[in-house]
């Protein structure tokens, strides 16, 4: 593997720093508490679907097994706990077992938010604001922008909820989309293979073939809401019993963010982690100690609030216009 | 069979009974179910293509195909046509198939082309070409712009974005898959 300079006096990465300061100015105008964190972790919250980087920490016979975050959420919501405030984080966060491509590198910059007392229809306000907040400052305009020439109206949201996406483009009636079973079957009438798959890989496969090449595609970014709660994490379930407060944001098919009305329930929080770290065994991911400490600061009370996950080099490639994550980087590797 | 994790731009893979070429892979992993391999790819018998998103764990019938050199003879606005060098037998493959990359080759030009049960599929693309700039402008003066390209016309037909400092007359290389300009000869 080869490591480039990719500098150019004409290229995108000052816009990008443009766009990394623009963010920070926003939230600390808005009252935003910035934090320093740690990206080496002794143990971690248990996801799913996601690989991590594993590490040794060495001295003399003593050995210390760490991972290096793939969110850090973890220290967040002790934080939170002990009273912190709104709050983020923008820096590093490591993702394994996914290679490189014009969308995804394993090491990105990573922006997390944290309002206290709020919902995530009320982050979602937010995130346009702060989507304006950027447009202004890089283009001077907030109104709208314009990537690989198609013009994106920043004035509203076109929302949908999971449901209303699944039938508009998969044709798939909620009634359907909620049932195991059912859904299964419909995914194998449409020629689907299913067969020693789960609800969860079909679920996926569905969702990227057929309803998120539509979504931020029709001159708005586009907010996607109330997940299956399969698909919770680490969200709260709504009062219907098969949602999740969960929302997802995109710009021209480009997932941009990931944001819950986060879940304050201890014993809930552990029975999904006790789930998921099993999932992670049977999908023989690295095995790592899950952070139960997580779980007693919920105990302790952690706040009602929202937080959401952005990707900024994502939001960099719209806001630089730039086809590639490589476009928006100094140092590349090839 | 193998998992789509594992499938390559190039490769060519059995859909609902027909032979179809990846023209496009990216693993990707949405974070709410398992990864999948996004591709596009381009159905071998009438050109069209489409997007199909796998299961990364899922098999793949994959198709293993062999390349044989043939002569490009020339091309009409469908098709283009070739000879096995061994065989002396005429192929027509649809340009909608072959794709822009036949507009890179002369005509009396040898290449190697994907045949799969003695029937051609596309064409096997080298890495690159080299051909000689026809026409092209010279560049103006005082241009210092690093990046700044112009547009050239190859012995082919072709049009190329080579930089400034390209004369009319000099060979360059060119990837043929993406028509991009790579250096001079």
């Amino acid at each position: 593997m080869n490591i480039t300079s990719n500098y150019s006096k004409d290229g995108s990465y000052k816009t990008y720093l443009q766009i990394v300061q623009s963010i920070r100015s926003f939230l600390n105008d808005n009252g935003y508490l910035e934090l320093d964190l740690p990206v080496l972790s002794p143990a971690l919250i248990p996801e799913p679907y996601l690989e991590v980087f594993k590490t040794e920490f060495k001295y003399m016979d003593e050995k210390q097994n760490l991972f290096l975050t793939p969110s850090p959420e973890l220290f967040i919501k002790r934080l939170l706990a002990s009273g912190i405030g709104d709050c983020y984080y923008m820096g590093k966060a490591f993702r394994n077992s996914e290679p490189h491509s014009p969308r995804h590198e394993p090491e990105f910059t990573m922006l997390e938010w944290y309002k206290v007392g709020k919902d995530y229809h009320y982050m979602a306000d937010q995130v346009l604001k702060l989507l304006q907040h950027i447009a202004k400052i890089v283009t001077g305009d907030d109104s709208r922008i314009s990537y690989q020439g198609t013009l994106i109206s920043l004035e509203k949201w076109e929302t949908f909820t999971v449901a209303q996406a699944f039938e508009k483009y998969a044709h798939i009636n909620p009634e359907t989309l909620f049932n195991e079973e059912a859904f299964i079957a419909a995914a194998q009438k449409k020629g689907y293979k299913t067969e020693s798959f789960t609800y969860d890989d079909i679920w996926s496969q569905l969702y990227t073939q057929e309803v998120e090449p539509h979504l931020g595609m029709n001159g708005y970014p586009t907010m996607l809401y109330d997940y299956p709660v399969q698909f919770a994490a680490l969200s709260k379930p709504n009062n219907d019993g098969v949602t999740a407060q969960r929302f997802e944001f995109y710009i021209a098919g480009l997932e941009l963010g990931n944001c819950y009305t986060e879940l304050t329930d201890a014993t809930l929080q552990k029975t999904r982690f006790k789930q998921e770290a099993k999932e992670r065994e049977i999908s023989g991911k690295i095995s790592h100690p899950v952070d139960w400490g997580f779980i007693e600061s919920l105990e302790r009370g952690m706040p009602e609030c929202t937080g959401i996950a952005i990707g900024v080099e994502r939001i960099g490639m719209i806001f630089a216009n730039v086809q590639s994550i490589k476009d928006i980087k100094l140092i590349t590797f090839s | 069979m193998k998992p789509a994790g594992n499938l390559k731009r190039g490769e060519f893979v059995l859909y609902q009974n027909d032979i179809w070429q990846l023209q496009k892979t990216e693993f990707y992993s949405p974070g709410k179910g398992s990864a999948v391999m996004r591709t596009k790819m381009k159905n071998v018998t009438n050109g069209k293509s489409i997007d199909m998103t796998y299961k990364s764990q899922e098999s793949v019938e994959t198709v293993e195909v062999a390349s044989t050199e043939m002569q490009y003879l020339y091309k009409d606005t469908e098709n283009a046509f070739f000879m096995d060098q061994h065989s002396y037998e005429q192929h027509t493959l649809l340009l909608s198939v072959i794709g822009t990359i036949i507009n890179f080759f002369k005509e009396g030009e040898a290449m190697f082309v994907y045949v799969y049960n003695d029937k051609p599929l596309s064409i096997r693309p080298p890495a690159s070409v080299q051909l000689k700039i026809t026409e092209t402008e010279d560049a103006a003066r005082g241009d210092t712009v690093s990046n700044a390209k112009k547009e050239a016309i190859v012995e082919t037909g072709a049009k190329v974005m080579v930089p400034l400092f390209i004369k009319q007359g000099e060979i360059i290389s060119i990837n043929p898959e993406t028509g991009e300009y790579t250096g001079r000869v």
